[in-house]
């Protein structure tokens, strides 16, 4: 029975991978949105971060994952974590195609696994997502797939929307993100790097997912164990494990490195690997000499020092906007576009709770309509790296749409009721009328006005011009960046922009005065 | 009582009760100041649905078979310009845009193809305005305007301001061409006509925005003429355009204007909703561009009351 766990769990896994894949290719934001929901919602980070914030619908697929772990080990990391799928794909395609490669069991980078779990752990006492943001696997993988598989897939729908009956549309390429595309490539190098030299070693010296599972691993119910009292030590398990986690000498397996891929079973030609086969009684016992797998004494201690410093970090990091304000020079300050600072998706409520929530897995970036969420650099402050923001030079908010609030996993971004979305205040329109090009070239233009939803900008006639220049309502404004985005001025900026609230809030309702008109008979003219 | 007065006064009348509807099929034609022997210039509808208006309009045109041939590749560009639904009247009426659609394939027409290059995410605009649904079921086929590479460079030889732009291959390409804007109020352009509803076919108009709206505008009448205009004035937005807030800003005017003529059909046009036709700066430019005539009553014009 054993023996079709991996059919199984390979089966399983590449169904989750399948899904995640569909999430992130709904490049117009048009599938249901429950697609990603249902998707997604064993993503263990995400689905825990969102059980935390209150306003989203209950969230406990973190749970499931946990009730998963305790039953049979890391089933998440090998059938539900896209990044392990990946580094499955990735080692699948070595073992067909490289050079033969015969594994070995290794040492558990304890140390180093444990900081980083501890690490991550006090930052998040401390409110800062960030070490879950550059670690999570999920986030990981959402980047590659928004920055690295989506203009793939653009380009294939390219080469192929000539053909009439599969019914494709020509679509334009998303607007390219420098960081969004150096995270995603970096950690896609690096990661692949690892699978195809050291197996799951991301998964069991990084990830602090893999690690915290791994930990709650002691305590399974099942565990993958070696029969002592049958096995031949002939190693075929060992060669196979791509968690270096089955020690064949002591005839032993490291059920926290363990990811329950069940690669080790099949191979076994006198089935003694497998779960609870330690139930059976050990015939032999360890050979003299070796050392049962034990966390080192010392290592408390250690991890302990790192607490503190870690500490220390993540209370400097917790203090947002400090870097970028820096940046920005003294002469520069005094123009108040130079100051807008960065506007957040509607539904964070304040850039706050946008940066405490958020691991910029950027599937509203990838499932935004207009792609206005973009992905930031500094903005935010260095907790807030990569953190989607609104790039009103990309385009701007659509005012009846809010996918990001849909779609996103982590209840960074809560969904609004479209009443409240409409009345949802990012930030500010601010007009310096005198880099306007109705004042510059003394021409018509009205771009702003002709784009805003609210009308917060008006045309109104212009000093004795007979043209008509914008007037703005900031009351009204909700700050979605139309007018910003369709203001045609350059010298030296746009003359029309949004200045960010860092809470957001609820704008008036737009005036309604009702209009006469009475039919007639006659043509006029 | 003259039988034209009797006509008026009970279509006014079943109007004020709220009888008439688009169905009624009965037309008037009358009041010509010019009745020229030679093709219509100008058709002005009043008093139906968007569909019906253009039944009677284009048949009082000489038919679709006027404009369009057995075999010809057919570019209609509505105003597809925002993510509202039909009521708000943002976009042109989806009713009439797949009216034309079906007008064209019963010409024989080989291929209707249906875009703009929106301002709201264009997807979303295609989608809630009606027009994509109206369009596929007419047997027309959607494109996407948001598609950079399909943008070419063209020569405005008469421009005064614009001397070059880029314009969708489709418009370049096609045997023809049907402008199909919606009647409404503009911020920038005073008002949104035919001519405006070109700037839907360019892929750079924000340097419109910085080198002269209206003789840009003006300048752009002249690269291709359309083969027909019609101006859907069904429900009119009168205010807060061209995206208009509510619809509270859209009256039920029910108009509709058939052109061959761009700068007459957008002076009719104006008439209509009751702004200074000399306030539309871009239709005095464009006359002066030789793009059409102001004086309309040099022009052939059949008047039908649905």
């Amino acid at each position: 029975m054993q023996k079709y766990l991996k059919k199984i769990r390979v089966l399983v896994a590449v169904l989750f991978f399948a899904a995640v894949i569909v999430s992130f290719s709904d490049v117009k934001g048009n599938l249901p949105s429950s697609i990603q929901n249902s998707a997604l919602y064993l993503q263990f980070v995400p689905s825990a971060l969102k059980f935390f914030t209150p306003g989203t619908v209950l969230s406990v697929g973190f749970i499931v994952v946990i009730l998963m772990t305790f039953l049979g080990g890391r089933i998440y990391c090998s059938t539900i974590c896209p990044l392990g799928i990946w580094q499955d794909i990735v080692i699948f395609f070595r073992r067909k195609f490289g050079p033969k490669q015969r594994l070995r069991f290794k040492k558990a980078l304890n140390f180093l696994r444990y900081s980083i779990l501890v690490l991550t752990i006090l930052f998040i006492a401390f409110n800062s997502v960030l070490l879950l943001n550059l670690l999570d696997p999920y986030a990981i993988f959402g980047r590659m797939a928004t920055h690295l598989y989506q203009p793939v897939l653009l380009f294939v729908n390219d080469l192929l929307y000539h053909i009439p009956f599969l019914g494709l549309h020509n679509m334009e390429y998303s607007p390219f993100s420098l960081i969004g595309f150096i995270f995603a490539a970096g950690m896609l190098f690096l990661v692949t790097y690892m699978a195809g030299t050291g197996g799951r070693l991301y998964c069991n010296s990084v990830c602090p997912v893999g690690t915290f599972l791994g930990w709650l691993s002691k305590y399974s119910f099942f565990k993958i164990k070696i029969a002592q009292s049958s096995c031949t030590q002939c190693g075929k398990c060992q060669a196979v494990c791509k968690a270096n986690c089955i020690d064949i000498k002591n005839m032993e397996v490291d059920e926290t490195r363990c990811i329950s891929c069940y690669d080790c079973m099949p191979v076994c030609e006198v089935s003694s690997i497998g779960y609870n086969k330690h139930k059976m009684k050990p015939v032999q016992v360890a050979k003299p000499g070796t050392k049962p797998l034990k966390i080192k004494k010392g290592l408390e201690r250690r991890l302990f020092i790192t607490a503190i410093a870690g500490l220390a970090a993540s209370k400097a990091l917790a203090l947002p906007k400090k870097a970028a304000e820096k940046i920005t020079n003294e002469k520069e300050k005094k123009d108040p576009f130079y100051d807008r600072g960065p506007v957040a998706p509607p539904g964070v409520g304040s850039i706050r709770h946008l940066i405490d929530r958020c691991v910029a897995c950027h599937l509203c970036v990838s499932a935004c309509p207009t792609k206005v969420l973009q992905p930031s650099f500094l903005d935010y402050g260095l907790s807030g790296i990569d953190v989607p923001q609104m790039d009103y030079d990309a385009y701007f908010c659509n005012f009846d749409c809010h996918k990001c609030g849909e779609v996103c996993p982590t209840g960074a971004i809560i969904e609004l009721p479209q009443e409240e979305k409409h009345l949802t205040q990012l930030g500010q329109v601010y007009l310096q009328i005198e880099y306007c090009i109705v004042e510059s070239e003394g021409t018509a233009c009205g771009s702003c006005s002709e784009h805003c939803p609210t009308q917060a900008v008006k045309m109104v006639p212009y000093k004795n011009t007979g043209l008509t220049a914008p007037e703005i309502n900031p009351d009204i404004c909700i700050g979605c960046g139309a007018c910003e985005y369709a203001c045609p001025a350059t010298d030296p900026h746009k003359a029309i922009f949004v200045v960010a609230n860092k809470e957001h809030k609820l704008a008036e309702n737009p005036k309604e005065e009702k209009l006469e008109y009475e039919e007639t008979d006659e043509f006029p003219f | 009582m003259k039988r034209r007065d009797f006509i008026q006064k009970t279509v006014g009348a079943s109007v004020a009760s709220g009888v008439l509807v688009s169905t009624v099929g009965f037309t008037e034609v009358f009041g010509e100041e010019k009745q020229a022997d030679g093709p219509v210039d100008m058709v002005a509808v009043k008093g139906g649905g968007p569909d019906g208006m253009f039944e009677k309009g284009i048949e009082a045109m000489g038919g679709m078979s006027r404009f369009v041939k057995p075999g010809d590749v057919v570019v209609v560009k509505p105003n597809i310009g925002w993510d509202t639904p039909p009521e708000r009247a943002a976009d042109t009426n989806p009713l009439l845009v797949g009216k034309i659609v079906e007008h064209c394939k019963k010409a024989g027409a080989k291929e209707v193809l249906v875009f703009d290059n929106t301002c709201d995410e264009w997807t979303r605009c295609y989608k809630n305005s009606g027009i994509e649904e109206a369009v596929k079921s007419a047997g027309g086929k959607m494109v996407s305007g948001k598609d950079k590479k399909m943008y070419k460079p063209v020569a405005i030889n008469k421009g005064k301001s614009l001397k070059e732009t880029t314009v969708h291959e489709l418009v370049m390409s096609a045997d023809v061409f049907i402008n199909v804007p919606v009647l409404k109020n503009h911020g920038g352009a005073t008002m949104s006509l035919s001519m405006k509803n070109l700037m839907g076919i360019v892929w750079n108009r924000g340097w419109w925005h910085k080198h002269d709206l209206h003789q840009c505008i003006a300048d752009f009448a002249t690269y291709r003429k359309p083969d027909l205009n019609v101006i859907d004035g069904y429900n009119v937005m009168k205010r807060n355009g061209p995206r208009g807030v509510s619809v509270a800003d859209v009256v039920n005017m029910k108009y509709q204007i058939l052109s061959t003529d761009m700068v007459a059909a957008d002076t009719a046009a104006t008439k209509i909703f009751g702004v200074d036709t000399a306030k539309v700066k871009h239709i005095e430019l464009a006359q002066e561009l030789g793009v059409g005539t102001m004086d309309l009553k040099s022009l052939n014009i059949k008047r039908i009351t649905v």
